[in-house]
């Protein structure tokens, strides 16, 4: 062992209670970053996985306008056909087309304003789970059937159930008045009371024959393998667009900003708190390391009056806190990792998180994986400002007078 | 009155492997009034016993009573109660609470005795003005020359009208003029007030004064002499 | 022991003294600990409590009455009668500040280019504007002016999206008790802002007289909204009502009727405790490090004054008080600090840069911090509380010395 790491190792046990206490302080705060920021990390992918999933999908092509104003005649001349080209070109199956309105929908007993979609069946079910929630009858299966699947609530409310018709009013892309006869295929239960209260789905070539349409849709979804192909892949669709056409294509977080906005506004809250901690960790580091500097002030006079430079002992201080600095860093982040593979297994949940989670679409219980950012990153902020605060100690060695130091008590 | 009578007084150490005797079969009566030096070289016995004399420390085999009072086998806070309110100390060095001023020091037993504040700063001024303190109540202890901060705890050794004063290598810290002062304290305190004084030293400064002179080695009493003191 | 606390408490204090350097890192880090735990408090506080109000003022009140079957099922046939004889009377008596009875269906607005799904409210104008959100916010046009008004307010941004504006025609669109189609045009007679965009696309308001004649509901209601002094404190308002309406009705307080929201209160409790703990925790290390160290120097001391027949639990008590001592000193710092840095925000940080993210929060675009003065309690008493544990363990080592060989130490 090199002599200055074998005397900050000696020095640092001369008081082993006043080591592990500094040390705990981190360990503490440690664990408590790598537990939290874990937690935060998993529910933010989940946060943005679950509520893209459910509908949204990673990017859609629109007219300008269309995603602020939903208007039906904001509409994309001969979508299903650039839906196909894109299917094709990007060589990705998870891409489908959608229009919407509004209209009242009428069953026997009730009326409702609702939002009514039209979908590719058959494409469906590759951008949105909607499709796969189904608690009673089928899916669309017939792009070309009068059929309609509905929400559980909103069937609830209708007092309706699979076999039932319902009529919609509502107005054409250019403004006639529009109706129809549909017939309930299947009842969606999502599980989330906001969606199983509104969603209305039937196809898309019906939906735009009794809405005056055309071949005019709204929305085309589309669904990377992964959200990390979300950029990558908007370039390419933006280069695929047809030149003379108005069309924009919006990532996730153009069309749902509230989501990145909320994990921003939680992180920043987040990280309030953990400025807090990490602050009051680093006092812990200043008390003891000037502490162990003051009391060692006559030592350091005698070494100092043998010839050794401040620059030396300042070093010695800062190689202690290293020392003291990783073995809080190696302890938190062995109980903080291993406190979220604990949890992986046996997931976690607090009081009130159902209502919490229902609010962004999560399950009630998490369970949070271990990552290596979140694992290293707060307990290496720790470890980097024990060291800054060690530096006002090692710097007071400059000021030391050999010859007063030795007289010290 | 409180004669203090040591009966086979026995205490080993342990210093590492090393069996260090620090009491050996030590028997010794001292009358109450009594001015005794204890004599001894380094690790002889004369710390050891006056621990144990002032309730400090426990004797492994004996018994010592001080009246007819057995003490050795007190619980601590009876001991504690004891040293109160009989015993003055006065040991070799860092005799008093820094963070205290002399007449703080001085009035700290009666603090905790619970005397009264009128009666503490009646009776300590009294006592700092019979060492020759006057002038330097207020100081604290790093403000004050060695004799003097000696001299305050002497003060505080017999503010509370204690039947015995124990002192540890007293005079150990300082210049032979202020040791001499300090024995002359001593003296004049025990003629004026009757205590006992009990002097744990090898000064011979110190032991010229003494009347009675009870020599150990190796944790035994070796000799007990009385003399006229010079 | 009363006359000797004087003396305990005298050498705390200059003990805590001795090391100033060691004692006012401490402080400062007890300071910025507690400021810490009653700003954020502040902050958290305030922004549930503002989503609550905004919640409550945003139509549900304090307290609703509605069918039994109206809130499973929000049809024009779960309507209940106007309030009459004892229910009456529990709506008139001193602890219900403001009420409100309200026709609520479900309806679709059409102007003559796009339709969208809202919810209809046929209200009372001057007992409306007491209880809710919309008579404040007309950013254009008039409030309504009585219950017979024809005329209709709908939101800024619903207002956009049907590409319609102050004067316009629009169709109102929903159904009476036999699943009739009810429809008729209105003029838009104002345009409301609101604190979310739904809000401003969920509603729209007419009359009430006109809302019924349109429904042919006669003078029957949905839903009787209920403001008391307090929405911390509904409970016996609520209890009172409740026994006043007979069966067939569902009254429910806001927590329940939101439960989101009513959820955020509890677990804002709940994080408040776990805030202040674990940063006392964070300090704690601190503090017993340097209790440790101030025994550690004084072990010399300590046993002089063992010697000289001080109890040892005057020497534990002495330590202890020493703890005290340094965290009150921070702890009035700390709460300085807090109040200090509340104050000038009591006017709202603005944090509309992640509005739409607040918003999925449920919380505002503007935070209004609250400083509560149970929760400062509640800080100081966890502080002190738990200093006094932590400090146990090092001063019950001091206590625990032998006199001589704490005396002989070197």
């Amino acid at each position: 062992m090199n002599i200055a790491l074998h005397l900050a190792w000696r020095n640092l046990w001369r008081h082993p209670r006043r080591t592990w206490l500094t040390i705990g302080a981190m360990v503490f705060s440690n664990i408590i970053l790598v537990f939290m920021l874990s937690l935060q990390f998993g529910m933010y992918a989940m946060m943005i996985d679950n509520t893209l999933a459910v509908f949204t999908g990673h990017m859609q092509v629109q007219v300008p306008g269309y995603k602020d104003d939903m208007k039906m005649r904001q509409s994309i001349p001969d979508a299903a056909a650039l839906g196909a080209t894109l299917r094709e070109s990007l060589a990705i199956d998870t891409i489908a087309v959608r229009a919407s309105t509004f209209a009242l929908a009428s069953s026997e007993e009730r009326s409702f304003g609702i939002q009514i979609i039209g979908v590719q069946p058959e494409q469906e079910s590759g951008v949105s789970t909607l499709p796969g929630l189904l608690r009673e009858g089928s899916y669309l299966a017939d792009p070309n059937a009068s059929e309609v699947v509905i929400g559980s609530v909103l069937a609830r409310n209708m007092r309706v159930s699979v076999g039932d018709e319902l009529t919609l009013l509502g107005n054409g892309r250019d403004g006639s008045f529009a109706a129809a006869v549909v017939n309930v295929v299947g009842i969606i239960d999502s599980g989330m009371p906001d969606l199983d209260r509104s969603i209305a789905q039937m196809p898309l070539a019906v939906f735009q024959d009794v809405f005056f349409m055309g071949n005019h849709a709204n929305e085309i979804v589309i669904k990377t393998a992964d959200l990390s192909l979300v950029a990558e892949t908007k370039q390419k669709v933006e280069g695929l667009l047809p030149a003379n056409a108005d069309l924009v294509v919006h990532d996730w977080d153009a069309l749902q900003p509230g989501l990145k906005q909320a994990i921003q506004a939680d992180l920043a809250s987040a990280w309030f708190m953990y400025g807090v901690l990490i602050i009051l960790v680093a006092f812990s580091v200043l008390n003891t390391m000037l502490m162990s500097v003051l009391e060692r002030t006559r030592e350091f006079g005698i070494v100092m009056a043998l010839g050794l430079k401040p620059g030396r002992l300042g070093r010695l201080i800062m190689l202690e806190t290293t020392l003291m600095g990783g073995m809080g860093l190696a302890l938190g982040v062995l109980f903080g990792g291993g406190l979220v593979l604990v949890l992986g297994v046996n997931g976690f949940s607090y009081p009130g998180m159902e209502e919490m989670a229902e609010q962004f679409n999560m399950p009630s219980r998490i369970y949070p994986h271990l990552q290596l950012i979140p694992l290293l990153l707060g307990p290496g902020i720790v470890f980097i400002s024990s060291l800054l605060a060690s530096i006002w100690p090692a710097a007071r060695l400059h000021l030391l007078q050999p010859v007063q130091a030795m007289r010290a008590a | 009155m409180s004669t203090v009578r040591c009966v086979e007084l026995c205490r080993t150490f342990k210093q590492g492997d090393l069996e260090v005797v620090g009491l050996d079969h030590v028997s010794i009566e001292i009358e109450q009034g009594e001015f005794v030096c204890l004599v001894a070289p380094s690790g002889g016995g004369k710390t050891t016993l006056l621990n144990a004399i002032g309730g400090l420390d426990r004797p492994d085999a004996g018994e010592i009573w001080i009246g007819d009072k057995r003490i050795d086998n007190l619980s601590k806070g009876d001991l504690a109660e004891m040293r109160l309110n009989n015993i003055g100390f006065v040991f070799q060095a860092y005799n008093l609470i820094p963070v205290l001023t002399a007449r703080e020091n001085v009035e700290f037993v009666m603090h905790v005795q619970g005397v009264s504040a009128e009666e503490r700063r009646r009776k300590s001024e009294a006592v700092l003005a019979e060492v020759g303190l006057e002038g330097l109540e207020d100081r604290r202890p790093a403000k004050m020359s060695g004799g003097q901060q000696q001299r305050v705890a002497v003060a505080r050794a017999i503010v509370s009208e204690p039947t015995m004063v124990l002192a540890d290598e007293p005079t150990a810290n300082l210049d032979s003029h202020t040791a001499e002062q300090l024995i002359d304290l001593f003296m004049s305190l025990n003629k004026k007030h009757k205590t006992t004084f009990i002097i744990a030293t090898h000064d011979q400064r110190v032991v010229a004064y003494a009347r009675r002179i009870v020599k150990m080695l190796d944790g035994q009493v070796v000799e007990d002499i009385s003399q006229q003191p010079a | 022991m009363m006359r000797s606390m004087v003396i305990v408490s005298r050498l705390a204090w200059r003990n805590l003294w001795r090391n100033h350097r060691r004692t006012m890192i401490m402080l400062t880090a007890v300071s910025i600990g507690v400021w810490a735990m009653i700003f954020m408090t502040a902050l958290m506080r305030g922004m549930v409590n503002e989503m609550i109000r905004d919640t409550v003022r945003n139509l549900p009140g304090h307290v609703q009455i509605h069918h039994s079957e109206y809130r499973d099922d929000p049809s024009v046939v779960n309507s209940i009668p106007q309030p009459t004889g004892e229910l009456l009377a529990a709506l008139e008596s001193p602890e219900v500040v403001a009420w409100a009875s309200r026709v609520r269906v479900p309806a679709v607005i059409s102007s003559e280019r796009e339709s969208r799904s809202v919810t209809l409210l046929g209200i009372d104008p001057a007992r409306e504007s007491t209880i809710s959100f919309v008579a404040d916010d007309i950013a254009e046009g008039r409030f309504l002016d009585d219950g017979a008004d024809n005329g209709v307010i709908i939101g800024r941004k619903l207002a956009d999206t049907l590409d319609t504006e102050l004067g316009k025609r629009v169709v109102i669109m929903s159904q009476d008790p036999d699943n009739e189609i009810a429809d008729r045009g209105f003029r838009v007679v104002g345009v409301f802002d609101a604190k979310t965009q739904q809000l401003e696309e969920s509603f729209i308001f007419t009359g009430i007289k006109t809302s019924q004649k349109l429904l042919k509901i006669g003078d029957r209601v949905h839903e009787v909204a209920i403001i008391g002094p307090d929405f911390r404190n509904v409970a016996p308002m609520y209890k009172n009502i409740a026994a006043a309406t007979g069966p067939g009705f569902s009254v429910l307080p806001w927590n329940e009727l939101d439960s989101y929201i009513g959820t955020m209160l509890g677990v804002m409790d709940g994080f408040v405790l776990v805030w202040i703990v674990v940063v006392f925790l964070a300090l704690s290390f601190g503090l017993v490090n340097t209790l440790v160290m101030a025994v550690f120097e004084r072990v010399r001391e300590i046993g002089l004054m063992l010697a000289l027949g001080m109890k040892p639990i005057m020497i534990l008590g002495q330590i202890i008080v020493e703890s005290l001592l340094l965290l009150l000193i921070g702890l009035a710092i700390g709460n300085a600090l807090a109040w200090l840095s509340v104050v000038p925000l009591q006017g709202g940080i603005d944090v509309s840069i992640v509005a739409e993210g607040m918003e999925m929060f449920g919380a505002s675009a503007v935070l209004y911090p609250e400083l509560l003065i149970a929760d400062v309690i509640m800080a100081n008493v966890i502080v002190i509380l738990l200093g006094f544990v932590a400090s146990l363990s090092p001063a019950w080592r001091a206590s625990r010395y032998q006199p001589i060989e704490a005396i002989t130490k070197v």
